[in-house]
């Protein structure tokens, strides 16, 4: 696991050749990091910084001024449900509250199976589509609990059927 | 200055300089202080804090005729603009006008303090910053006086955050300036601090290897506006305002620093006066206002247990005796006076400009002028006499346009603040040029860097010419040479040093400011060894052909040369003047006279840059130990040479009269200081931050042969003969800035940092000889013993060529370039 994997070495190449200098390259490639690692690990953060040629504590810094990174290490699924204004207003907070029973976790936790992290954040800008959330940087949108308990007992069949 | 803009400040007019900052022109042109938190003097201003709000505005102008516009009272008219702006990314420019004292200004600093506030711990009664500290300061000045927070809001973070070694974290208090992270990125170049998330959860973070660990980390305490960054150093140690302040020179390098020694009466010192912490004091030409961590954490030597505190005599037993001064005095005076004529005298660079000159007439009187520089590596400081940087050079100016050329030298690890600051001339725009037979932390700052054979630096000096590099050498407005003598013996870096001047003599870079020489020498006072007549030469020949009597004076021969065993066996009788018990005192000196370190006594010494400069008592005595000069006129006395001088400055006095480079210097001269650019210290520490005002004297320089209008003629340059090596390794010794020297290792708090014993060997070379990274070698050379080191096999080396670095074990390391063995050690 590293993204020393040749899996990676188009992507990485494809992030160099649009910047002028390899720093700039810096933010695509701790997204690669953030998927191989399914967080920001500290592994994650020296490789991208010797990809760079920049001092990992620059990296670090950039990782967590942005909310996109994610610096602790997250469920299978990272669920970040919108309560913001507009969401709000079509229940996104009940959703929210009733999300976090049904999984047994608070703001931010990780389920004990490690398939699910829930978050609250700002406005994704599918305010039209409320109740929403975003689930590894994809939408799924006009939600409610049937839906997503539904979509909860088929990840987590999935889980147990690659387990074995 | 050439251009200049009229500004209006306070409906005051003033003619600044154009293009300067806003900020910085108030405060010298108008007197007038701008509260700042994130701005600083020495840095890119970022306008992070909002603290340096004024009203600003332009004066209107018409379009058409460009008239300036009138209102009705036939006043210019302002165009001010709606909201109030940063003072601190401002450049002044004609027409500007700003008011500073305005209630809306006033209300505009109160709410910063008190947003700032809201967040802050206010520990001031535990804190060391409390009493010199810019955000108490400025919350006294501008603040509101009664807090509106709620306690349960307080932030509670970690306040103990190791970030390395030497400097601790407290997040609470840290007020996210960045002037910490601006200072390691664009002055010292390294980026190993930044900010970690944002808006109140931001805080300073370092996640490199090994943490916060380069050698100027003690200046981001200086600067941190608040009690954020903390010294392991002085962390709880006292409070500032029970602090006295005494001038002073830092002892450790070429540099020569300009160092402030923070003292109190201290119950750890048996009630002496204790140097509790050091500073820097600024002098632009110098230092500016920056150290580096050896000369902060460095002083502790100064009351070592090692420290020798009564005089010793040998008995006929070979053990040590202690004795009164007049017995030992005279034990001194027997074994000069059965000598005769045949003395000789080793002097240390760590000895002031006064015990030199004692030492000197002392030898005089006995008809002797065997007078030898210890350590003997460089003799460049004769060249530097003729043709050294020139009177008034300040490396801060160097820049666009300018070239300098760095060679056999690995600079931050020799002279750390000359490193810096040709770093940021570099950044200015400065030519760099770096020649070493070896990487160094140099070359990362460099616009080229060439390597030679380990040996040919002279060669490499001379090719130069036909070079690409050329061209920018010669045409460039400042050009300054700086010359180590990393490889090279005594002979090869005469020849560098002079390979050097005729560069600087044939493209006309002499006998003016900022262009010359720079000679990398060891210690502290290596000039004023040369100007008073103590010469590495000199030292070799004693070496060669030994006195009967032999007088050292603070040098350290045992430990730094594995030969002196060796060669100090053909000397009959050994005075040793010494800070410290152990080594040459304890084995071989037949009277030891302890002498006080320049803690505790004032004196003055050269720097590199050949500027005297003054350093007061600052430390409470240690033992009977007297000031060398002092020491030395009382031996002279006993021997009939008249009667021994009562001060330091008595015995500068008599120098100036006898010494040509002298002339015109006395401790008053040195002692004088004017106003300063930037103008940190002071009362508003926020500007400058703790960087103290110098109260002691900016020194005066010295004139090289060629500032005087002397014609100087070509120097011999003769490339050195490489060392026949016989199918031997060349061992090259290098110099590391933390390290195990006496004057060094007492500073507990940075041995963690002080590297193994080790060298760098060839990997080519390692095969050859089944010597893998890691491994212990012993590495023998001719009349020493072997010395036991740990192999790293990085390629650092060239092919054929072991470094060695001086000073990181009790054994000595070669002191000058040789040839030897490497081999790999049993068990
Ligand atoms: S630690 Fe000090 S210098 Fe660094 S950002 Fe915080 S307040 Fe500023
Ligand atoms: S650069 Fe040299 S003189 Fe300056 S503080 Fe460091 S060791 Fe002392
Ligand atoms: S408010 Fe929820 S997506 Fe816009
Ligand atoms: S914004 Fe100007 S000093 Fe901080």
């Amino acid at each position: 696991m590293a993204l020393s994997d040749k899996k990676y070495s188009q992507r990485i190449e494809a992030a160099f050749a649009k910047y002028p200098d390899k720093r700039s390259a810096v933010m695509p490639l701790l997204y690669l990091a953030q998927e191989e690692y399914g967080w920001v690990s500290p592994e994650g953060i020296q490789e991208v910084a010797d990809l760079c040629d920049m001092d990992p504590t620059q990296v670090q810094s950039i990782a967590g001024f942005y909310t996109m990174y994610s610096e602790k290490p997250k469920g299978k699924y990272w669920l970040q449900v919108c309560t913001d204004l507009a969401c709000a207003l079509r229940g996104a907070d009940e959703f929210y509250e009733e999300l976090k029973a049904e999984l047994g976790v608070e703001d931010g936790g990780t389920t004990e199976d490690g398939l699910f992290t829930v978050e609250h954040v700002m406005c994704l800008a599918a305010c039209d589509k409320a109740p929403m959330l975003q689930c590894n940087f994809h939408f799924m949108e006009n939600l409610d609990m049937d839906k997503m308990r539904a979509w909860i007992a088929e990840k987590r069949a999935e889980a147990a059927k690659a387990k074995k | 200055m050439t251009n200049t803009v009229r500004i209006i400040i306070n409906d005051q007019t003033y003619d600044v300089p154009a293009g300067m900052n806003l900020v910085d022109a108030a405060k010298w042109y108008a007197n007038d202080d701008i509260p700042v938190f994130c701005y600083h003097p020495k840095m890119e201003p970022v306008g992070m804090c909002r603290m340096c709000l004024v009203e600003m505005g332009t004066i209107e102008k018409d379009r058409a005729t460009g008239q300036v516009v009138l209102d009705e009272n036939g006043q210019s008219k302002v165009r001010w603009m709606p909201k109030l702006q940063t003072a601190c990314t401002t450049t002044v420019s004609d027409g500007l006008v700003i008011r500073t004292q305005t209630q809306q200004v006033q209300d505009a600093r109160q709410n910063v303090v008190e947003f700032l506030l809201t967040s802050h711990p206010l520990d001031c009664p535990i804190c060391d910053k409390g009493g010199e500290c810019p955000l108490q300061n400025l919350t006294m000045e501008h603040g509101p006086g009664v807090s509106r927070m709620a306690f349960s809001d307080k932030m509670r973070l970690d306040k103990h955050v190791p970030l390395g070694d030497l400097i601790f974290l407290d997040e609470e208090r840290c007020i996210q300036c960045a002037r910490c992270v601006r200072f390691q990125d664009e002055v010292v170049g390294d980026d190993v601090l930044a900010f970690h998330e944002r808006g109140r959860s931001l805080q300073i973070i370092t996640n490199s290897e090994p943490g916060f660990d380069t050698y100027f980390s003690g200046n981001t305490t200086d600067i941190c506006p608040v009690g954020a960054l903390t010294t392991a150093d002085f962390r709880f140690g006292a409070r500032p305002w029970e602090l006295t302040e005494v001038p002073s020179i830092c002892p450790h390098c070429p540099v020569g620093c300009n160092i402030s020694l923070s003292t109190r009466l201290d119950r750890d010192f048996g009630g002496k006066t204790l140097i509790k912490r050091v500073m820097p004091r600024q002098n632009e030409q110098v230092n500016e206002i920056w150290i580096c961590d050896k000369g902060r954490f460095g002083h502790h030597f100064s009351r070592s247990e090692d420290r020798l505190e009564d005089p010793l005599v040998r008995e006929r037993s070979g053990r040590l005796f202690a004795k009164s001064w007049t017995d030992a005095l005279a034990a001194a005076a027997e074994a000069l006076k059965a000598a005769g004529s045949d003395v000789a005298a080793i002097a240390g660079s760590g000895m002031s400009n006064e015990d030199l000159w004692a030492l000197r007439q002392l030898l005089a009187g006995l008809g002797s002028r065997r007078l030898g520089a210890w350590p003997p590596t460089h003799a460049g400081a004769e060249v530097v006499a003729q043709v050294g940087v020139g009177q008034g050079t300040n490396l801060g100016q160097l820049g666009r346009g300018d070239a300098v050329l760095v060679i056999a030298s690995d600079l931050e690890e020799e002279a750390p603040i000359w490193r810096l600051r040709l770093k940021q001339a570099a950044d200015r725009g400065a030519f760099l040029l770096v020649m070493n037979a070896r990487p160094t932390r140099m070359d990362d700052f460099a616009a080229q860097t060439i390597h030679y054979e380990t040996g040919e630096a002279v060669q490499a000096l001379l090719a130069l010419k036909d070079s690409d590099a050329w061209k920018q050498l010669a045409e460039a407005h400042n050009l300054v040479i700086v010359a180590g003598a990393e490889g090279l013996s005594l002979d090869g870096s005469r020849a560098l040093a002079g390979a050097a001047a005729n560069i600087l003599l044939e493209t006309e870079h002499v006998g003016k400011p900022n262009s010359g020489l720079l000679a990398v020498l060891p210690g502290a006072n290596a000039m004023g060894l040369h100007y008073l007549g103590f010469t590495p030469a000199a030292t070799l020949d004693i070496m060669q052909n030994p006195p009967k009597v032999l007088i050292v004076t603070q040098a350290d021969l045992l430990l730094d040369d594995p030969t002196a065993a060796h060669w100090l066996a053909k000397v009959e009788t050994i005075i040793s003047l010494d800070l410290f018990a152990s080594g040459l005192t304890q084995q071989l000196a037949a009277v030891a006279l302890p002498i006080q370190s320049f803690a505790e006594r004032d004196g003055s010494y050269v720097n590199g840059e050949r500027r005297v400069q003054r350093f007061y008592t600052a430390q409470g005595p240690m033992g009977q130990a007297l000031p060398a000069w002092q020491a030395l006129s009382r031996l002279g006395e006993q021997l009939g040479q008249g009667t021994a001088k009562l001060s330091a400055a008595a015995v500068m006095v008599e120098i100036a009269q006898n010494v040509p480079a002298f002339a015109g210097v006395s401790f008053k001269e040195l002692a004088k200081v004017e106003r300063q650019y930037p103008d940190v210290g002071g009362k508003d520490l926020y500007y400058g931050g703790t960087a103290y005002r110098n109260r002691g004297g900016l020194g005066i320089q010295i004139p090289t042969a060629a500032d005087q209008g002397q014609t100087v003629a070509r120097f011999e340059a003769a490339a050195d003969e490489p060392p026949k090596t016989r199918g031997k390794l060349v061992i090259v010794p290098s110099v590391r800035l933390y390290n195990r020297e006496r004057t060094f290792r007492p500073s507990a708090l940075v041995h963690a940092r002080v590297p193994e014993a080790y060298a760098e060997i060839n990997s080519a070379d390692a095969k050859k000889l089944g010597i893998q990274d890691g491994d212990t070698v012993e590495i023998a050379i001719q009349n020493a013993p072997a010395l036991r080191v740990r192999a790293h096999v990085n390629g650092g080396a060239p092919k054929g060529t072991v470094i060695v670095p001086r000073h990181l074990s009790d054994t000595a390391a070669p002191l000058a370039v040789t040839v030897g063995e490497v081999s790999k050690a049993e068990g």
